[in-house]
């Protein structure tokens, strides 16, 4: 099962919504997404030129290819973890106009065979399979979407974290009528402008998700005083970390900030009080004030 | 309902694949080739996709009907479960299901006619052992049995020697060793998605033809609309699981309330189809006074006289599935209080909890015979790890 309140890194924006990374191929891609958002650079740029904003919004141009994709996801995650992601760029595509906008439902990396399934989001927004490619496709042989990152990109963030909180939105930039020789690059901005609002619509819902995700998993703030006030192993830390939310899971918040205001001998001498309060007051009858028995 | 619908290429041309592809036409339809590729993928999460869960339509291979693990239902010749569905359309929070399945997408099986022919070679075999498995929610770990000391006096002729008195089925006399039992609630609920399913609208008269094999609809639904169509049958008994109305408003996300389920327990009652009880799962926080008013309210609107059965089971779950529950809802008061683990299976503690259940039992057995009244059997019953 999912294991990400153990194992992966839950960050909160200053503005406490999530803190969500979109991943793009190019500069031009980024283009509108840096004015939108308020994006600045970050120096050093190192490998993978990086932005970010005060409210929890990172992007970085990873370039071209499956292999770029990912580095430049797990370099990001280095830099600035995400709750959740996004990966967005412009592809070919079999049947769909130039211009449209897709929420991608599968990924089929062609090199590999391996497919990828982005969760649907219940979002009104057309939707399409994608086909990730080593070269650029000028055959369009199927009535999907063609790209070179969106395998790479998806397989790397969903090591980072739940699949669920991982998009991939493609506009539509070449199709057999309008073939990618005829693609001038200035044309990205302007396809991502027409696209404001699906994108815009896609950074709030992952912001909302990926918020909720962090609050069910957040520790009160008596968690990290008690850190500093005792020594911990490993294993009782994450023990304390277990009762702290079974404290905040009882409505017991006040009780847990009263025990931690007090002196124990040692941090075992803690976890006992910790463990025969809760006792106490989990017997039927004695529940906190979430507990309204039946 | 559902955000997406995703099909096996395998059912791509089958005709209930096609209606309901028909009817969820407005919402994004993807082809996989296998159900697994999507629904077994690791690192899920099982909460964020109940938020948005997707249908998938898909074939059953193999293991089409299995043995009823122990514990579960009526002590019949044989007791066996098949599972049509996988998941839920409703989201209680004491449900096994979020411990046991990576994803939270709903996977329906569109060949029942396969099913059904799995379910005849079963009639035709001698019966199965049962598996030893404990897991709880409304469908979930069953037992014909009870201690003989927590019960007034019966007569049984079924005591065994584990201390453990095994009852004969009452009102549904046909269930008793008359034929093999089938379950079909036990990874779902039998009878929320019938609209879109058919699945009732499939079986029941598939079993009205064979009146030896007994099935068992597992639900807390109202989807009654396609049984009343039909003439009912004494070999199909509708299993409703009810708890109080405070756990329920707690607990029980999405699913009807109590009065609407009990408006049609009684329709069919009336209509003549074979009902049941389940009290389940009793939870710690349950006061008996609240069982009590739960009981009036069910017994003012049912004939006791004509239930084929009643039961209660205590909340229980296989540790494993427990921890991947406490790790999605690590928030969830249910989840936050004392338990203990005995042979594999989580219990929330209660300090008394023999004579809280007597109890609930005492109030329960106000409007009912005890003779048609069973409890679950539960991890005491075993060895403690
Ligand atoms: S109705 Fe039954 S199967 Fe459905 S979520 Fe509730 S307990 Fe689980």
């Amino acid at each position: 099962m999912n294991a990400m309140s153990e194992h992966r890194p839950l960050t909160a924006s200053k503005g406490n919504g999530a803190t969500v990374n979109l991943a793009v191929a190019h500069r031009l891609e980024a283009e509108r997404l840096i004015q939108w958002f308020g994006l600045a650079e970050n120096l050093p740029r190192g490998e993978f030129p990086w932005y970010g904003n005060e409210d929890g919004l990172s992007l970085v141009v990873t370039g071209s290819g499956v292999e770029r994709a990912a580095a430049g996801v797990r370099c990001l995650h280095e830099r600035r973890p995400g709750c959740a992601w996004l990966n967005l760029g412009i592809a070919g595509h079999g049947a769909a106009a130039v211009g449209t906008g897709l929420l991608i439902h599968r990924i089929e990396d062609r090199s590999t065979g391996k497919r990828h399934w982005p969760s649907p989001t219940g979002l009104k927004l057309p939707g399409g399979n994608l086909i990730t490619v080593s070269e650029a496709e000028t055959d369009y042989a199927e009535d999907a979407a063609y790209d070179m990152e969106a395998a790479g990109f998806f397989a790397a963030a969903s090591r980072l974290v739940a699949p669920d909180l991982v998009l991939v939105y493609k506009i539509v930039s070449d199709n057999p009528e309008h073939p990618l020789a005829g693609f001038r690059r200035g044309q990205v901005p302007l396809r991502f402008g027409a696209r404001e609002s699906e994108i815009r619509t896609l950074v709030a819902h992952l912001r909302e998700r990926g918020s909720r995700f962090v609050r069910w998993h957040s520790l009160p703030t008596e968690y990290r005083q008690l850190l500093g006030k005792y020594h911990f192993s490993v294993t009782r830390k994450s023990a304390l970390a277990k009762l702290c939310r079974r404290f905040t899971a009882l409505g017991l918040e006040q009780k847990i900030a009263v025990l931690a205001s007090k002196r124990y001998h040692n941090a075992g001498a803690l976890m006992a009080a910790l463990e025969a309060e809760l006792a106490g007051a989990v017997a039927p009858g004695g529940t906190g004030s979430k507990e309204s028995a039946s | 309902m559902f955000s997406a619908i995703y099909f096996e290429s395998a059912v791509r041309d089958h005709p209930r694949t096609h209606a309901i592809l028909r009817r969820y036409r407005d919402l994004p339809q993807i082809e996989c080739e296998r159900y697994g590729e999507i629904f077994n993928r690791k690192s899920q999460n099982f909460r964020l996709q109940k938020e948005n869960p997707a249908l998938i339509l898909a074939r059953k291979h193999g293991g089409k009907v299995l043995p009823a693990p122990g514990g579960y239902g009526f002590d019949a010749a044989g007791s066996h479960y098949f599972s049509h569905m996988l998941n839920c359309i409703y989201d209680c929070r004491y449900c096994f299901l979020q411990g046991m399945y990576r994803s939270a997408h709903c996977v329906l099986f569109v060949n029942y006619e396969d099913f059904a022919a799995a379910i005849e070679q079963t009639l035709s075999d001698p019966p199965l052992p049962k598996e030893d498995i404990h897991r709880n929610s409304c469908h979930s770990a069953r037992s014909r049995r009870i201690s003989s000391s927590t019960l007034p006096t019966r007569s049984c002729d079924s005591a065994q020697d584990d201390g453990v008195v095994h009852l004969p089925t009452g009102a549904g006399e046909v269930a008793s060793g008359a034929g093999q039992v089938f379950y079909s609630g036990y990874d779902c609920d039998s009878l929320a998605f019938e609209p879109v399913s058919g699945f009732a609208e499939y079986f029941v008269p598939w079993f009205a033809a064979r009146s030896r094999a007994i099935l068992e609809l597992r639900t807390k639904s109202t989807q009654i609309g396609g049984l009343l169509k039909q003439e009912p049958i004494p070999n199909c008994i509708i299993a409703m699981s009810f708890t109080t109305h405070a756990a329920a408003a707690r607990w029980e996300h999405g699913v009807p309330a109590i009065d609407k389920r009990l408006a049609a327990l009684r329709r069919l009652q009336e209509a003549g189809w074979p009902v049941a009880l389940r009290f389940e799962p009793l939870l710690p926080d349950m006061k008996p006074d609240a069982c009590g008013e739960l009981f009036e309210q069910v017994f003012h609107r049912l004939d006791p006289r004509r239930l084929h059965s009643v039961s209660s089971g205590l909340f229980r779950m296989p540790a494993d599935y427990f921890r991947n529950a406490l790790k999605l809802y690590p928030d969830e008061a249910l989840f936050a209080r004392e338990t203990r683990t005995r042979n594999g299976v989580v219990a929330l503690q209660h300090p008394n909890e023999e004579a809280w259940l007597r109890q609930i039992e005492t109030a329960l057995f106000r409007h009912i015979d005890p003779t048609n009244y069973y409890r679950c059997a539960d991890e005491n019953t075993d060895s403690e790890n």
